[in-house]
């Protein structure tokens, strides 16, 4: 029988316990495999995988890869652009819908659309839009008097790369302005009528409430956003296929085409662990940051 | 006095004009994808387009589907796939979440961290060694394979949204429960799940449309017969790129299912998936 609460652990394992064996089957052991994977010559040849164990030649060879150190760069731009960009403009997003003006349902309905379609969806769409000779935003800028020649957004390298990362913004900035929605509303009001009766204008209050009580969240939205600018995939995938020349080729589409076109397995592998290894770091501050939560939560 | 209403009158057209353009900016490209959607290809090549009322057709959503007859066997696939992966996430998740959340288990903050952490993988990583995995298991190309890898985004989100909907429950009942005699297994089943059905449905909704949205595993595991909706929006969006009325009403009919849920359940989703991540 036991005490109750040794009832109550047994039946805690018991609960707990389908969801970690699921858990360690297609997460633990994926990552440990790709660690292995990384250290073999691995092609994928007529439906069999050869493998041949090299060490960390895979890893030697990353160094010395123009493209690979191309995409390095490539996502450490996006990325840094990206976060800046989405966090800014995401702050004032949610400034706006505190505002007793922007309190109607309306405005969180817009808020999840961009969130809610799916990026191959968004991709495609964005894709049309930006078209060379059809597309709705070159005819709206000739109309506008603004270009006198169409622009080939996705077909000019360099241009290619920030096209991509403006669709990307567009589909990031609601979501994350969610978030900042929600430490917004933890601020307590009191704060706010103290320092009017200081005298404090909206400016002042702003500098000196909202952004020190906010930035717990703000450090979550960054480590949240620079995580998922890293993963970019579906956008590049649907828009440019890494082109031109190699312009928009980001590390999640290399190891991807490395691995899955090129069929060189182990090498993506190593490359899948660079991207894996950034995110990790990223990871455990993300959690280090919510630890007064996991804290109070304590088993 | 009259200096500080002309500055409130400048904040207020401040904040009236930053809402326009927000809403103008994210809803514009999408209402474009509505409309042109409507809309007949030489009306939409037109310079200008053409706007004038006999451009508007339903004949691009008959057309899709006689132009990729599979769409269908897609949108099923995807259904089934969405279907299966969030009811066994929500059954498997819910029990380790109420675990997790009150049963005093030695670890759980190591665990949870682990769970948090794993959600924060990049997919690619995991994608490699399971693509050689579902090779040796002849499931490549199969919807069980789907099921099996999005449970690896879907369960771990599961179980982290619904601990913080348990914490949140008042330990009174449960106590009282306790003292009463019932089993923990009968509290759980008989207390909490009750009254906890519309946080369930609201993570079931969440969910559902992150696998119904899912295109990289989709893309690598599925050759034929197991593809999903957004990878046949991807190959269509390939194949037939100068058919744009065609494009974009096959990927209307790919948001339309999801953008429905999200806008029905706008607020259980903002509430339990927003404060999931910032709490902690």
């Amino acid at each position: 029988m036991g005490t109750l609460e040794q009832r109550r652990r047994r039946a805690g394992y018991a609960a707990l316990a389908p969801a970690l064996l699921v858990l360690v089957l297609i997460l633990a052991y994926p990552i440990v495999d790709s660690m292995l994977l990384s250290l073999q010559d691995l092609r994928a040849a007529g439906g069999t995988f050869e493998g041949r164990f090299i060490g960390f030649s895979n890893y030697g060879a990353l160094l010395a890869d123009r493209t690979f150190r191309a995409a390095l760069w490539a996502t450490a731009y996006f990325t840094a652009i990206e976060v800046v960009a989405v966090v800014l403009l995401a702050l004032g997003v949610a400034l706006l819908l505190v505002h007793p003006f922007g309190r109607f349902g309306i405005f969180r309905i817009v808020l999840l659309l961009p969130w809610a379609i799916a990026p191959v969806a968004n991709a495609v769409l964005w894709k049309w839009i930006l078209h060379a000779n059809y597309g709705i935003l070159n005819t709206l800028l000739t109309e506008l008097g603004l270009i006198e020649r169409n622009v080939i957004w996705l077909g000019t390298p360099g241009l290619a790369l920030h096209t991509v990362l403006a669709v990307d913004i567009w589909k990031s900035v609601p979501f994350i302005a969610i978030l900042l929605l929600a430490g917004l509303s933890k601020v307590p009001p009191v704060l706010y009528r103290a320092a009017r009766l200081d005298g404090a204008n909206a400016w002042q209050q702003f500098l000196h409430i909202t952004l020190p009580q906010l930035r717990p969240t703000i450090a979550v939205a960054v480590i949240l956003q620079t995580l998922w600018s890293l993963r970019i995939f579906d956008l590049i995938f649907v828009m440019t296929k890494g082109g031109p020349a190699d312009g928009t080729v980001l590390l999640n589409f290399l190891a991807y085409r490395t691995t899955f076109n090129f069929l060189d397995l182990g090498y993506g592998a190593a490359i899948a662990n660079v991207i894996f290894a950034v995110s990790l770091v990223l990871a455990l501050g993300y959690i280090w940051l919510l630890r007064p939560g996991l804290q109070k939560a304590g088993g | 006095m009259f200096r500080r209403r002309i500055g409130r009158l400048a904040g207020r057209s401040v904040v009236v004009v930053g809402l326009a353009m927000f809403v103008l900016i994210t809803v514009a490209p999408l209402a474009w994808l509505a409309i042109s959607s409507l809309m007949e290809q030489q009306a939409l090549t037109a310079k200008p387009p053409d706007f004038s009322s006999s451009s508007f057709t339903l004949a691009n959503y008959t057309g899709v589907f006689a132009a990729a007859a599979q769409l269908g066997q897609g949108f099923a696939n995807s259904f089934l796939v969405a279907s299966f992966t969030t009811a066994i996430a929500i059954a498997v998740g819910a029990p380790a979440a109420y675990a997790l959340a009150r049963l005093s288990i030695p670890g759980a903050n190591a665990i949870l961290v682990m769970i948090l952490g794993t959600q924060m993988l990049p997919g690619i990583v995991i994608a490699i060694p399971l693509f050689i995995v579902m090779s040796h298991l002849g499931l490549v190309d199969t919807r069980l394979a789907l099921v099996i890898v999005y449970l690896s985004f879907n369960l771990p989100i599961v179980i982290w949204i619904l601990r913080g909907f348990f914490l949140a429950i008042p330990p009174g009942i449960e106590r009282a429960a306790a003292v009463d005699g019932a089993t923990t297994a009968q509290i759980f089943r008989l207390i909490v799940l009750p009254i906890s059905l519309s946080p369930l449905f609201a993570t079931g909704v969440f969910a559902f449309i992150e696998s119904w949205n899912e295109f990289f595993f989709a893309l690598i595991l599925t050759r034929q017969s197991a593809r999903t909706a957004p990878l046949m929006i991807s190959q269509f969006a390939g194949q037939y790129q100068t058919v744009f009325g065609q494009m974009m009403a096959a990927a209307a009919l790919a948001i339309a299912p999801v953008v429905a849920l999200a806008i029905l359940f706008r607020n259980m989703i903002m509430k339990g998936f927003a404060e999931g991540m910032v709490k902690g």
